[in-house]
């Protein structure tokens, strides 16, 4: 942090620039000049700051306060102390939407070897079509995916869904995928899967582009066939982007909420859906016990427990990557 | 992350004649999975409800474009693809405004808590959205900005990610230019906004187009802060109607194909600036 | 509409009606226009969207008696609408006028966030009797009376006379008995073709489970409003009647129903039969695949002959700026003028006098079914915090659907979460 605090390395780097003069008296520019770049410095970042302030970092705060106090159905909010906490530690639901969340996290992340073999299947010499290819896989990418969702919904259903027709045609007869509690939680990792892939897949291709050359001339010399070449250079030189994108995607995961939304169903229709315990998501939850049952103060909990798994995630994962990611 | 592109140009000219029959058995079936889901849509949106639920199903559309016609009756559809419309250039504008100015303060002035305050933002990046939306929503209440669009907009503005992503790219910046300018006299807004921001208009382009993107598909605020149906965006009003049991799925199919189709006419026009865009999500930093 | 010229016609309002100014209801029109050029906008939130055009034109038409008032018809899809208004209502910025119905009245009324009418019923004189008591019962708290009936629905069973003739099945009896019924759905279920006799549609408990619970002779909440009936043998019978459909394969299973709704499924012709409302009629006559093939009869007697009645009412927000012109569009919306387009738009009216007209503006159905069933109606259930308990009847009666559990467990612990529910109310 000090280091690149302006007030001690300020001068001497400030240093640098008065000697060319100019119009003004040499010995007190540099100090006017720190001053006023100060000045400046907070001006540029007064506007951002300031929104974040009010919509970002002060409603951090807010919530946690909320998680203390218990909300009417029209409004108003009292104190409770930790009454919020006691309820989530014994609430069923709490307890199987974190497990859903957790084994979504984990599912998603099947995406990430996905996308680095078909980033190196991409960027193989003189292949044809790769613009073609690079474009369908990330389309799911720029689709809404309240939209996708729905599209999803219809190719999954039991009786009348593209998915069962194409499996009927080999003989097999295909779960309601995603009224299904055995299925469903597949299903819809399955999803989260497609329509990322080509994100991850753009993140890889710009990693594996940076990786110079002549490691590969060097490797071929050696006699190395492309799999060998994948596994000795591409993949131990990717793993930087790798962890990169596993961070982002376990973020990401945790925080599922627009698929499960569309694709089972809210409210009382999502709680009809048989599979509905198996799926259910932390966020879902948060958006139930804040928009539907008004139960504001136990939502703020709710999303405070998210936070602290998402930090503690988080912070596994930068521990974790001494044991895998190699920094060139 | 220009190279992104001209890699590949580079690679097919000096490409060594390879067949590639392989590395195409993998990727056509796979891309057919990535476009299946796309062309059933369009079939199903172009049948009525009792042939898209014919087993086995016909694989050909009908024409019956009056699904199409029947999403306006059953939403607000223009209304609502206006606000979408107004959300997205809203805050994609905020984001132009305001996050290169943060973003190249924190990247090049020196000020007395700089880091402080960097990691005050960065910290945002780490927060879960939710934690924001029940305070943001008293907020908006208390503005008296609730079904509005100034609601959708204005806390969508600032983005700690735009900050983060751009202050990467100005520290990659050769500091020459910066410096002549200054030795010219110019101060830093002038500098900022006659040297660094034209330099870093591939950044603030990536940048732009993320905000789109993500502005125009964005469905827990919206769906959260307007409930008039009128000033609905086209995600939450897409999400109420599947609620229905009345609405028939060719009908969602054509809906659904309606709400996307400009992010994705858009992603044909700037498709490398969107590649760009994500590729330089990954950069490490 | 500017702030300034919103509060000013809303001052106005305030002083009017404390002033006692009573305008003697829809054709006095004075009220507002009279000078200051107080444009007043009320907004009207429904559920829908077959009635969305009727609305707007009945709004345009009280904009002929009212110039300075324009009413703005806010749609919310069914699923989210009370979930909205709710949120609209504690962010202060509720609808002027609301549909309102049964099972979320007395938690809006016990808020104090809609308006009692009572006053304005009796300054205008408007005669309560020609709507069914059972309405004005349901939304009368406290003694006092918050809301004008709309429209009034019960339940009857609609069927595809096309799957009928093409089996060689007798269309229903109008005495038809729950055993009729079952024979019908077995002999109309055609697996093959992927037909199923009936549809054990598990989350509309108005059109489903309350029906043939009270036929069998149960009840869902004791008549005081403080006890789950969920553990009454003859409410579980109710249930059971269901749950067996599923089980003999003549409904389709409850994931099924998950992936395609049984209306769905029915306007598909995947359903011979369909338990729906009054309120299907508009729909029904509208769908291409329906208007021609489907008509409706009573529902089949279990122990005894019963349907829901359930009515929606327009009410005022407690916070509106406008409370005289938003009571006057009320009573207007229950005029007989009025009542008459909504019947045509599709439910049925609940002021007397107007339903014999819509039965004739639906001739394809036998609507008259509806009529009748007025007769051996039975109350909508309900509670001061009626949602809180019908989430618990979807928890715990979805394991009975999916065979999980008997639906005598099931409906036990429904019986005790309910119990806890109503105690804490």
């Amino acid at each position: 942090m000090t280091s690149t605090d302006g007030q001690e390395s300020g001068p001497r780097r400030a240093g640098s620039a008065p000697a060319s003069g100019g119009t003004r008296p040499g010995g007190r520019r540099p100090r006017r000049d720190r001053v006023s770049e100060a000045l400046w410095g907070y001006a540029f970042i007064a506007p951002a700051g300031l929104g974040l302030a009010v919509f970002h970092l002060w409603p951090v705060l807010q919530t946690g306060y909320f998680s203390f106090t218990q909300w009417g159905v029209f409004g108003g909010h009292t104190w409770t102390g930790l009454d919020n906490y006691h309820r989530l530690l014994t609430d069923p639901e709490v307890a199987r939407s974190l497990v859903n969340t957790l084994a979504y996290t984990a599912l998603g992340l099947v995406g990430i070897p996905l996308a680095i073999v078909f980033a190196a299947l991409l960027n193989r010499e003189g292949l044809r079509g790769t613009g073609v290819y690079r474009t369908l896989f990330f389309l799911p990418v720029v689709t809404m995916p309240v939209a996708v969702a729905m599209v999803w919904r219809w190719l999954y259903n039991g009786e009348y869904g593209l998915v069962n027709h194409v499996l009927a045609l080999v003989g097999i007869d295909g779960p309601h995928w995603i009224a299904d509690p055995d299925t469903a939680l597949f299903a819809l990792a399955a999803v989260g899967v497609w329509s990322g892939l080509g994100y991850n897949l753009i993140i890889f291709l710009a990693g594996i582009q940076a990786i110079p050359k002549e490691f590969y001339d060097a490797a071929a010399i050696d006699g190395a066939g492309p799999v060998r070449q994948f596994f000795r250079i591409t993949l131990p030189l990717l793993s930087p982007t790798a962890f990169f994108v596993s961070v982002i995607s376990v973020i990401g995961s945790l925080q599922l909420f627009d698929l499960v939304y569309v694709l089972a169903g809210s409210g009382l229709t999502g709680r009809a859906n048989p599979a509905f315990p198996r799926i259910q998501t932390v966020v879902q939850l948060f958006y139930d016990r804040a928009f539907l049952t008004d139960d504001r103060g136990y939502a703020a909990a709710i999303v405070m427990m998210l936070l602290v798994i998402i930090v503690a995630l988080t912070a596994l994962q930068f521990r974790m990557q001494k044991r895998w990611v190699h920094y060139g | 992350m220009a190279e992104v592109g001209r890699a590949y140009e580079g690679g097919r000219a000096r490409s060594r004649r390879r067949s590639h029959v392989g590395v195409h058995a993998i990727l056509i079936p796979a891309s057919l999975v990535m476009i299946a889901p796309f062309l059933w849509q369009i079939v199903t949106s172009l049948k009525t409800l009792s042939s898209a639920t014919r087993v086995p199903p016909s694989l050909l559309p009908e024409g019956r474009w009056d699904n199409y016609g029947r999403m306006f009756d059953l939403l607000p559809f223009s209304d609502q693809f206006l606000n979408t419309a107004l959300m997205a250039a809203g805050r994609t504008a905020g984001q132009i405004l305001l996050c290169p100015l943060a973003a190249y303060a924190f990247a090049r002035l020196r000020f007395p808590g700089r880091s402080v305050l960097f990691g005050l933002f960065l910290s945002v990046l780490m927060v879960p959205p939710q934690l924001f939306v029940l305070p943001q929503y008293e907020i908006t209440a208390s503005l008296g900005w609730l079904n509005s669009v100034q609601a959708l907009i204005v806390p969508g503005m600032f983005s700690a990610f735009g900050v983060f992503l751009l202050r990467q790219f100005f520290l990659g910046l050769p500091r020459e230019l910066e410096e002549a300018a200054r030795l010219d006299g110019a101060g830093p807004l002038r500098t900022y906004w006659y040297v660094m921001l034209p330099l870093a208009r591939p950044g603030v382009i990536a940048m732009s187009v993320l905000a789109l993107l993500w502005s125009w598909n964005d469905l827990f605020w919206p769906l959260v802060v307007n409930t008039d149906p009128e000033k609905m965006t086209l995600s939450a009003g897409l999400a109420a109607l599947q609620g229905q049991f009345q609405t028939d799925y060719p009908v969602l199919m054509a809906g659904s194909l309606l709400a996307s189709l400009p992010v994705i006419a858009a992603f044909a026009l700037l498709q490398r600036q969107f590649i760009q865009g994500i590729a330089h999500t990954g950069v490490k930093g | 509409m500017g702030k300034a010229a919103r509060w000013c016609a809303g001052a106005l309002g305030v002083v009017l009606t404390l002033s006692g100014c009573s305008g003697g209801g829809t054709g006095a029109g004075g009220v507002g226009s009279g000078g200051k050029g107080g444009k007043v906008e009320l907004s009207y939130a429904a559920w829908d969207n077959n009635q969305k055009k009727v609305l707007e034109q009945l709004g345009r038409e009280f904009t002929g008696t009212h110039p300075n008032v324009t009413v703005k018809v806010q749609l919310t899809p069914w699923t989210e609408y009370f979930n909205k208004l709710k949120t609209s209502v504690t962010g202060g910025s509720a609808p002027d006028v609301f549909w309102m119905n049964g099972p979320y009245f007395r938690l809006y009324a016990s808020n104090g966030v809609i308006r009692p009418l009572d006053k304005e019923v009796a300054e205008d004189k408007v005669d309560l009797s020609v709507y069914p008591k059972a309405l004005i019962d349901l939304y009368t708290y406290e003694g006092e009376l918050y809301g004008l009936p709309k429209d009034m629905d019960t339940i009857g069973v609609w069927y595809n006379k096309a799957l009928f003739d093409a089996r060689g099945v007798d269309h229903p009896a109008p005495d038809w008995t729950w055993s009729d019924f079952n024979r019908t759905a077995a002999e109309l279920t055609d697996p093959g073709k992927g037909v199923y006799g009936v549809a054990a549609q598990l989350t509309s408990f108005q059109e489903y489970q309350y029906n043939t619970i009270a036929q069998a002779g149960g009840y869902v909440i004791s008549p005081d409003g403080k006890k789950s009936g969920y553990d009454q043998p003859e409410t579980i019978k109710g249930l059971e009647f269901w749950t067996d459909l599923i089980e003999k394969k003549h409904s389709p299973d409850l994931q099924t129903m998950t992936d395609t709704s049984p209306l769905q499924l029915f306007e598909a012709g995947k359903l011979a039969m369909y338990w729906g409302g009054s309120w299907n009629a508009g729909e029904f006559s509208a769908n291409e695949y329906t208007k021609d093939k489907v008509d409706v009869a009573p529902l089949p007697r279990g122990e005894k002959r019963a349907t829901v009645i359930h009515g929606v009412a327009n009410v005022v927000s407690a916070t509106t700026e406008h409370p005289r012109e938003a009571w006057e569009f009320v009573e207007f919306l229950g005029s007989e003028r009025a009542a008459l387009a909504i019947g045509r738009s599709g439910p049925l009216p609940a002021r007397d006098g107007t339903r014999q007209a819509w039965v004739k503006d639906h001739p394809r159905f036998a609507l008259t079914t509806f009529l009748d069933a007025v007769d051996y109606a039975v109350p909508f259930p309900v509670s001061e915090n009626t949602a809180a308990w019908n989430e618990a009847e979807l928890t715990h009666l979805t394991q009975a659907w999916t065979g999980e559990r008997t639906v005598g467990e099931a409906s036990a612990e429904l019986a005790r979460a309910m119990n806890d529910l109503l105690a804490r109310e």
